[in-house]
């Protein structure tokens, strides 16, 4: 019996139970700190086959190799470089400790590097770093592989593909997530699984990261999508500090009494990550003795996912859109940016239509003159980074559909596969490779099948020849073929009978390009939209369309709730629904109030394009401009400063008031000068955040609040070194001069400042503020602080004052 | 590298002064700054790099790196005692959101500028959170973990000018940050900070 079955056998027959962890029993054996478990290992045999032989006679039936970090990134970092060797040695070491005991899983982790498109490592190093290790595992004489810790599913792809091109090994995929389900990297349980178990995993989980309890909830998520059994490897609970030391305190009798909660949430194989001991797992074993795990709930799912986001195709759910958009016929602009290299726009169609209620992404570079497998490549990972959405790969040639599928990282949508003799086994055996869903087109010849019956004959066909390489229905979606209706007025009839003998015989998923039906028509968006509302009806899954089309999107949403499709309306509800319910009537709530009222509570309510109007209706009704600053501006202004110090208000409300203050004397400037009132208004204050220091924005916010209270202000800007301040305290004679710092090195540079312009003779104030100015610094360099603009009008106002005194 | 984080929501109200129970927020109000938070988040592009180095020596002065580098911080050298490895890490939000900042405060749109300002410090500070439980995940396998805290060249006696070392050694110019004869990281939201390696036990 080969090692997988033998495998396979030992699930069925009750729960699998693995290792624990290996480093905190090499510490305890004399593993010095810093150094690496794979360097211990290497010069002491003995004491990492003592590891082993403790979890096998603790119970387990699979040991791990020591051989986590053993790749050719992250060997170095430990002293050591020969990585075939050093996997093929601490395998060889494992075996040999596990004799006919138990199994030997080739420990595969993370190289420390991020794959594109995420990080600057290439795909294809990745995979060429893990056949490397691979390879030396083999040779040593392991059973099966584990690919563990890992939190970047690209990653993870490319260890597993490397696993599946050199050997047929028995494969565990188990990924890091933290309490809420996704790893560091951002990916989801359910991407993670629908990724790696189309991918050829044989079995997914998780490990490290969590405790138990924290884990149970993790198994619990994935088991109703899982077709591959489940494993699960907790932490002896989450690492605790104390007095700077890091520690696991999760006894092996708590954690081993979460062992039948496991199994009761689906997990097949338990063990033991970080902190736990033999006696974790001798204890976990005898916990979980006799327990009957459950096997896979279904045998295939139809599902496509992205890094972080998966799609189901529920037959009786909402129609899936999947947006078109991103196709270069009848776009110039995109067709020219492509040909210069330029994917902007791609990821800026991505956006939109994602935001517009695409869910799934079709994308096609298809043009003349593009080397399109290279466009490809570069497309798909702009749009990786920019959503979250799956995509659905739109290519005819078989190069550019394998170069995309083996570096996509998710589980992609091919679009399509066609019953064309030449191609066929081609494009299903790479479909089946990366485990990719696929759009079944049904032709098989130069000419489209003009009629239902036409078209089921190619589709029982392909679907036969698909399934010789293990797809099921749940892995296809029949593409209903959409025609012209201005070329043949039967056209849609045929289209709308292949969508019903699909969903009620044929039992499969369907799409239309829905577009083409209108092609040649005045006024497409119409034929369009009434089009996918009959197809929604005679229960399509989903359609190739422009979400951006709101006739289209609003019929969808329509559709949906009359097919029954969108429980409760909730969708529909949500789509046509504000944000925040029933929405007041703003003219009307204006209405009823004063121009005087409406100014005042455009400051209040930082509402800057809300206080011209009221303004100038209160100069036509006789008010003076002086009269609107004095009597209702500034007292707002003043209002509103009162409560951003309770913290009532926050800085973008303070900002908004100041805003709307400062437009308000802007409007009122010219009748302001006519009143004969000065811009100058209480003094001038010059402002700098000083040499060495480039933040701004505190300074700005200063600067906006001293103008609202009548200062002239001379902003000097950023990295403002002494001579230039000196220069502009003796052109502009300010009152005060105000001085920002962000840094405690920059603060520092305040002094010199300070020092500089009385140096120099020039008698002025000083006001100094920033993230870690205090007032007692200030005091020490002859300066007044000021913690926030609301506080720096009070203390230059107070300035002001005191200096017009002792003038008189 | 790239690094994507959640977006930190809470910790960016939380600079912005806003107090939980206490602050005033009326629906119109928030719909404007939740716009322009996720407004930044999608220019955001946050880039990090990190590396670890031997920690040669250690004193109450300061400490030596491998490769003879120095940093001169008694409160540095307070913190990485007990350390075998020092993790230099460094990140930045990138120039696109520098150029909306400055676009904002120059079409009088303070409001704006402040918000984003502060999702571009909150989530470059998040970009070194993530290293940190990066680095973590993978020392936890090898029985070590970073110390809680870390610090950053600029701040108590650990100044400005170690920023440079930290730059080099971190090949910061890969990331798309530069550093000026004073020693500031442009684009402004960047940063670079330095955590100690201790065992686990």
């Amino acid at each position: 019996m080969n090692t997988k079955l033998k495998i396979q056998k030992k699930m069925r027959q009750g729960l699998v139970i693995l290792d624990g962890a290996t480093g905190t029993q090499l510490q305890a054996l004399g593993m010095p700190d810093g150094e690496s478990p794979e360097m211990f290992g290497i010069k002491n045999p003995e004491a990492i086959k003592a590891v082993h032989q403790g979890y096998l006679e603790a119970g387990s039936d699979i040991i791990y190799t020591c051989t986590f970090g053993a790749n050719r990134y992250k060997l170095p970092q430990y002293g050591l470089s020969d990585v075939h060797e050093v996997n093929k040695r601490l395998a060889a070491i494992a075996k040999e400790a596990a004799g006919k005991r138990g199994l030997v899983a080739g420990d595969i982790g993370p190289t420390g590097r991020f794959v594109e498109p995420f990080g600057d490592l290439s795909f294809e190093d990745a995979v060429a770093c893990y056949k490397e290790q691979v390879r030396g595992l083999l040779e040593g004489g392991v059973d099966l592989f584990v690919i563990e810790t890992m939190i970047d599913i690209q990653e993870t792809r490319a260890a597993l593909i490397a696993i599946k091109e050199v050997s047929d090994r028995f494969t565990i995929c188990s990924m890091t997530f933290d309490t809420s389900g996704r790893t560091l990297n951002g990916t989801d349980l359910l991407s993670a699984l629908i990724t790696l178990q189309a991918l050829g995993a044989d079995v997914v989980g998780c490990n490290c990261s969590a405790g138990p309890k924290e884990m149970i909830p993790l198994i619990r998520q994935m088991k109703p999508y899982a077709k591959v059994p489940l494993v699960a490897k907790p932490n002896a609970g989450l690492p605790k500090l104390k007095e700077g030391k890091a520690f696991f305190e999760m006894g092996a009798e708590e954690f081993s009494s979460f062992g039948p909660a496991f199994v009761d949430a689906g997990a097949r194989l338990l063990g033991g990550c970080c902190g736990t001991t033999p006696e974790h797992i001798r204890m976990l074993r005898k916990n979980c003795d006799g327990l009957k795990p459950q096997p896979p709930q279904v045998k295939s799912i139809g599902a496509v996912s992205s890094h972080a986001k998966t799609v189901m195709f529920d037959r009786g759910g909402p129609l899936i859109i999947i947006g078109e958009r991103i196709n270069p016929t009848g776009k110039k602009d995109l067709q020219q940016g492509l040909l210069m290299g330029k994917f902007s726009l791609a990821s800026s169609y991505a956006r939109d239509q994602v935001k517009k209620g695409a869910s799934i992404l079709d994308v096609n570079v298809g043009m003349p003159g593009l080397d399109e497998k290279g466009a490809l490549r570069e497309v798909v990972k702009q749009i990786a980074l920019t959503t979250d959405a799956p995509l659905c790969i739109d290519t005819s040639r078989v190069d550019a559909l394998e170069s995309e599928l083996r570096v996509y990282p998710g589980r992609a949508l091919i679009n399509s596969i066609s019953g064309e003799e030449n191609t066929l086994d081609e494009r299903l055996k790479l479909a089946a490779f990366y485990g990719a869903m696929f759009i079944l087109l049904p032709i098989a010849g130069r000419t489209v099948p003009k009629t239902s019956s036409e078209r089921r004959k190619i589709i029982k066909d392909v679907y036969v020849k698909a399934g010789r390489y293990g797809f099921t229905k749940d892995d296809i979606i029949v593409d209903a073929l959409t025609m012209a209706v201005s070329a043949d007025g039967a056209a849609a009839i045929e289209t709308l009978k292949t969508i019903d003998w699909c969903n009620s015989t044929f039992g499969s998923k369907t799409v239309v390009g829905l577009s083409n039906v209108s092609f040649g028509l005045p006024e497409r968006k119409w034929v369009n939209a009434s089009f996918l509302a009959m197809a929604i009806s005679g229960g399509l899954t989903c359609a190739i369309a422009n979400p951006e089309s709101i006739e289209l999107m609003s019929i969808k949403k329509a559709s949906d709730v009359l097919a029954g499709r969108d429980k409760d309306a909730s969708a529909f509800i949500s789509f046509f629904s504000g944000p925040k319910g029933q929405v007041p009537d703003p003219e009307k709530e204006v209405q009823d109030k004063t121009s005087k009222e409406r100014i005042y509570q455009a400051v209040i309510e930082g509402d800057r394009d809300g206080i011209q109007t009221p303004i100038d209706k209160a100069i036509a009704e006789g008010l003076s401009a002086r009269a609107l600053v004095d009597e209702l501006m500034v007292p707002a202004i003043r209002k509103v400063g009162e409560l951003y110090e309770k913290k009532t208000y926050f800085l973008p409300q303070l900002i908004a008031s100041a805003e709307t203050m400062k437009r308000g004397f802007e409007h009122l400037a010219p009748r302001l000068s006519e009143e004969g009132i000065s811009s100058a208004g209480k003094g001038t204050i010059m402002l700098a955040t000083v040499k060495g220091d480039i933040h701004d924005i505190g300074k700005n916010i200063v600067g906006l609040m001293l103008k609202n209270n009548g200062f002239h202000v001379i902003d000097l800007g950023k990295d403002v070194d002494h001579e230039a301040l000196r220069e502009a305290a003796r052109k502009h004679n300010p009152d005060i001069i105000g001085l920002s710092a962000l840094m405690t090195t920059t603060m520092v540079n305040m002094q010199e400042a300070v020092r500089s312009i009385k140096d120099s003779g020039l008698v002025c104030d000083f006001l100094v503020g920033g993230a870690v100015v205090t007032a007692d610094y200030a005091s020490s360099i002859g300066a007044n602080f000021a913690k926030d603009g609301v506080e720096a009008v009070r203390v230059a106002e107070y300035l002001i004052s005191l200096k017009r005194n002792t003038n008189i | 590298m790239t690094i994507r984080i959640t977006l930190p929501g809470r910790s960016i109200y939380a600079r912005l002064g806003f107090k939980k129970g206490v602050t005033e927020l009326k629906g119109a109000q928030k719909d404007k700054v939740d716009k322009a938070i996720d407004e930044a988040a999608e220019i955001i592009h946050l880039k990090g790099a990190a590396r670890m180095v031997n920690l040669m020596r250690i004193d109450a002065a300061g400490v030596e790196l491998e490769d003879g580098v120095l940093f001169s911080s008694g409160a540095l050298a307070k913190m990485l005692s007990g350390c075998t490895h020092v993790l230099l890490m460094g990140a930045t939000a990138g120039q696109n959101i520098m150029d909306a900042i400055a676009q904002a405060t120059s079409s009088d749109n303070l409001t704006r500028a402040v918000v984003l300002d502060a999702v571009a410090s909150e989530m470059t500070d998040g970009a070194l959170d993530w290293i940190m439980d990066y680095v973590n995940q993978d020392l936890m396998r090898r029985v070590q973990h970073l110390t809680k805290k870390r610090f950053s060249a600029g701040y108590g006696d650990f100044y400005l000018e170690n920023q440079k070392a930290m730059y080099d050694l971190l090949r910061m110019e890969t990331i798309g940050v530069s550093i000026t004869d004073r020693c500031i990281l442009i684009p402004e939201k960047s940063v670079t900070a330095v955590a100690g390696v201790a065992a686990l036990r």
